[in-house]
């Protein structure tokens, strides 16, 4: 059976045809040049935040705000994120794991967050891994230090959408232990906070010293709850042992307490050698003032006096402008996580978490720190920060690092696959 | 119609429970989520603060055990998230029955010391065993296997997990007080002298309510630590001891609705007021000290009483 011309059903299926067609070709000839540049990255980019805003370390959250807030004015100024506005919220983690948790899930699910940044507390940046997982958000960890993050959650368990720009443990310990290696000094001691951070980086240091200088004796450990405020206990069981050195990863106000508590003791006329791995952070510098000893061994995940160059010079000098204070590493490591995703989104010519995180991987980027590089089996920043003696300058009310000591990040940081000792410093290559 | 009025309002909360469950996002699902643990937490609380009249500092402890429990059960030997749930309960009904035996030889103040006592040395064990606990990184990668061979990986599938835990909780914390054993706990609370006076073994009443309330804390746990998939030290601070406390207290020490209403005052103030300021802590104490000391009996309380003198006004102006 034939019929003679268009029936009506073929007339319409022609008619969408055509609308199909012409559909298609609006979508195939997307606009090129001018046009296609400025409609790149779609609406805002949103970052949120968190950090300790509350309790006695909310100093810690301020300086986090300086440092990102700077970044997002100078970004804003010159024109955004490849032409898209940025906008940081930023929240309080309480140091809490349900309150890190709530507050992520916030950010993404109600505020619309692309990425997530901040977090202080090593168990938090743990509990938050299979929650990041979840939401699929890319979370650049600005202070949390545990190796377990990178090592465990990122490389073992495969949460691709964490990144860290700050240095982890291995700065506190391995790199403590190159430090150590030249000093004359064959028995150490430790007074270090009873949590997880400090048995971490005691059991490091002395892994590594022991490798390097074989011979040394660990002959003391004393471990101070957290909270303590009366560090006398410790300080004698320390000097009874008599050790050469000691290493003490206590941090923020009983750094603070526990230096000046040791000098009254007079333990720095009988220890000659003390290594504090976060004793350059700004607040215990500014707490203690001149009372800081002069030739302690002070590190930290960022000096604002290191490297000497024009980037970083020049950074210091606008954030003293415009917040009347010395950068803390958390102001730098914030303000350089802002700026590692306007770089990764701008390579990758997209905000979506897939693309941002093939952009993060492997990327190097400038900081204010130095050249950064995010390693791509761990998603860890590789950079150096320096370890330096303590001296007073008159052009500063606290004692700045004088004589310098730079342990590449490739020589002192662990490398995957984080399985027994080939993957720890000393590297035979 | 009265008699029939919590039944109405116990189902119209399970038909708005589920439409959340249905209709909304998941951050909405999420803090419903933390809204329920919450008030399972408080309900079985204020089992033994409003009801027996005791208040505890330490229930933290079992909110903990519960979650501990839940997640080294999950990590070492089943990984069944409704064995896993069993453990935890397990784990927190053993510690308040130890805790309390101690504890409900005393009243008051006493009580209130001693069970902040036994809760920060359940904190410093968990603190201090790392091998066992973590130490302050807690236990992570806590997972949602299928239950009974339905998925409950997503928030939106393991919400109703939660929503039937809660509807279980209140159910039965309502049988509880209904039934002769929750009168003799009241009794107890009203006058404990004449309570044993007439032959009542009030340790033994006491210790009960003590483990019933341990009970559902270790069930908050253990749920809790499914949801965040991580177990955290903090959860057996003091100051997480307070959440039941105060959550009762602003909802109404001595009604039944009351945990529950507190829970949703609670975290709903707060999630409102962070999105306005960071100074969050000062606005929500404020508020809640507000609450607490305007609204006598809290929320639910003053609700109740407001109501009560309304229908009297009603029924006299009917009859004139």
């Amino acid at each position: 059976m034939f019929k003679k011309g268009l029936t009506r059903r073929d007339f319409v299926k022609a008619g969408l045809l055509t609308a199909a067609a012409t559909g298609l070709g609006a979508g195939v000839l997307k606009p090129t040049g001018l046009w296609a540049a400025e409609a790149k990255i779609k609406g805002p980019v949103k970052v949120g935040y968190q950090a300790i805003l509350s309790g006695t370390l909310a100093g810690y959250g301020e300086f986090h705000k300086m440092g990102v807030d700077m970044a997002v004015e100078e970004i804003n100024a010159a024109g955004g994120i490849g032409g898209a506005k940025l906008e940081v919220e930023f929240r309080d983690s309480t140091l809490k794991n349900p309150e890190a948790i709530k507050n992520a899930r916030y950010f993404v699910d109600s505020w619309g967050a692309d990425f997530l940044a901040g977090v202080d507390s090593s168990g938090q940046a743990l509990a938050l891994a299979p929650v990041m997982a979840q939401l699929d958000k890319p979370l650049m960890v600005t202070h949390a230090a545990t190796e377990k993050l990178t090592e465990q959650e990122v490389f073992k368990n495969g949460v691709k959408q964490i990144f860290r720009i700050c240095t982890p443990t291995y700065q506190d310990g391995n790199a403590a232990a190159f430090v150590a290696k030249d000093l004359p000094a064959m028995k150490w001691a430790t007074i270090s906070p009873k949590y997880e951070y400090g048995y971490t980086c005691w059991g490091m240091f002395k892994d590594t010293l022991g490798k390097l200088k074989p011979g040394t004796e660990f002959v003391a450990e004393s471990w101070a709850p957290f909270g303590t405020t009366d560090f006398r206990a410790h300080i004698n069981t320390i000097m009874d042992a008599n050790p050469d050195g000691l290493y003490s990863v206590e941090w923020a106000g009983e750094l603070i307490t526990m230096m000046k508590q040791a000098d009254q003791a007079g333990l720095f006329k009988k220890i000659k050698h003390v290594m504090l791995p976060v004793g350059a952070a700004m607040d215990v510098l500014e707490g203690l003032g001149a009372e800081m000893p002069d030739n302690i061994w002070i590190s930290g995940r960022y000096f604002f006096l290191y490297p000497d160059n024009p980037k970083n010079n020049e950074w210091v000098a606008a954030f003293q402008k415009r917040w009347k204070h010395y950068p803390a590493y958390v102001s730098e490591t914030g303000y350089s996580s802002i700026y590692a995703f306007k770089a990764a989104v701008e390579a990758a010519g997209s905000k979506d978490t897939k693309a941002v995180i093939e952009a993060l991987e492997g990327m190097e980027f400038d900081s204010p720190a130095g050249k950064r590089v995010f390693r791509k089996e761990d998603h860890q920043a590789m950079y150096s920060v320096p370890w330096g003696l303590t001296k007073a300058d008159p052009k500063y009310p606290f004692k700045i690092m004088g004589k310098m000591v730079v342990i590449p990040p490739e020589e002192c940081f662990n490398r995957p696959p984080f399985e027994g000792a080939a993957s720890m410093p000393p590297f035979k290559s | 119609m009265g008699r029939y009025l919590p039944y109405m309002a116990f189902g119209l909360l399970i038909v708005l429970l589920v439409c959340i469950g249905l209709f909304a996002d998941r951050f909405v699902l999420y803090l419903t989520m933390r809204v329920m643990l919450l008030s399972i937490f408080a309900l079985g609380y204020n089992l033994l603060l409003g009801r027996t009249g005791l208040l505890s500092f330490g229930h933290a402890a079992f909110y903990a055990a519960g979650s501990y429990g839940m997640a080294l059960f999950y990590l070492h030997i089943n990984p069944d998230p409704l064995l896993g749930i069993l453990a935890g309960v397990g784990l927190a009904v053993v510690a308040s029955l130890v805790i309390g035996f101690f504890c409900v030889r005393h009243t008051e103040i006493y009580f209130a010391m001693l069970t902040l006592a036994f809760g920060m040395m359940v904190f410093s064990l968990i603190w201090n065993l790392r091998d066992i606990t973590g130490g302050d990184d807690g236990l992570v990668g806590i997972g949602r296997n299928p239950l009974l061979g339905f998925s409950i990986a997503k928030d939106s599938q393991y919400y109703f997990l939660v929503v039937f835990f809660f509807a279980l909780t209140v159910w039965i914390i309502h049988r509880i007080r209904s039934s002769p054993f929750g009168l003799v706990l009241a009794g107890i609370s009203e006058n404990h002298q004449r309570a044993s006076f007439a032959g009542i073994s009030i340790k033994s009443y006491r210790l009960a309510a003590f483990v019933i309330s341990g009970a559902f804390a270790g069930l908050a746990g253990s749920l809790g630590a499914m949801l965040e998939s991580n177990s955290d030290p903090f959860s057996a601070h003091w100051t997480h001891s307070a959440e039941p406390v105060l959550v009762s207290l602003i909802g109404g020490l001595h009604t039944f609705s009351g945990p529950i209403v507190g829970s949703v005052l609670f975290v709903v103030l707060r999630e409102i007021i962070e999105r306005f300021t960071q100074n969050w802590m000062l606005w929500l104490g404020i508020i809640l000290l507000v609450i607490i000391m305007g609204f006598r009996g809290g929320a639910m309380g003053s609700a109740e009483q407001y109501l009560a003198r309304w229908g009297r006004k009603f029924r006299e102006e009917s009859a004139s």
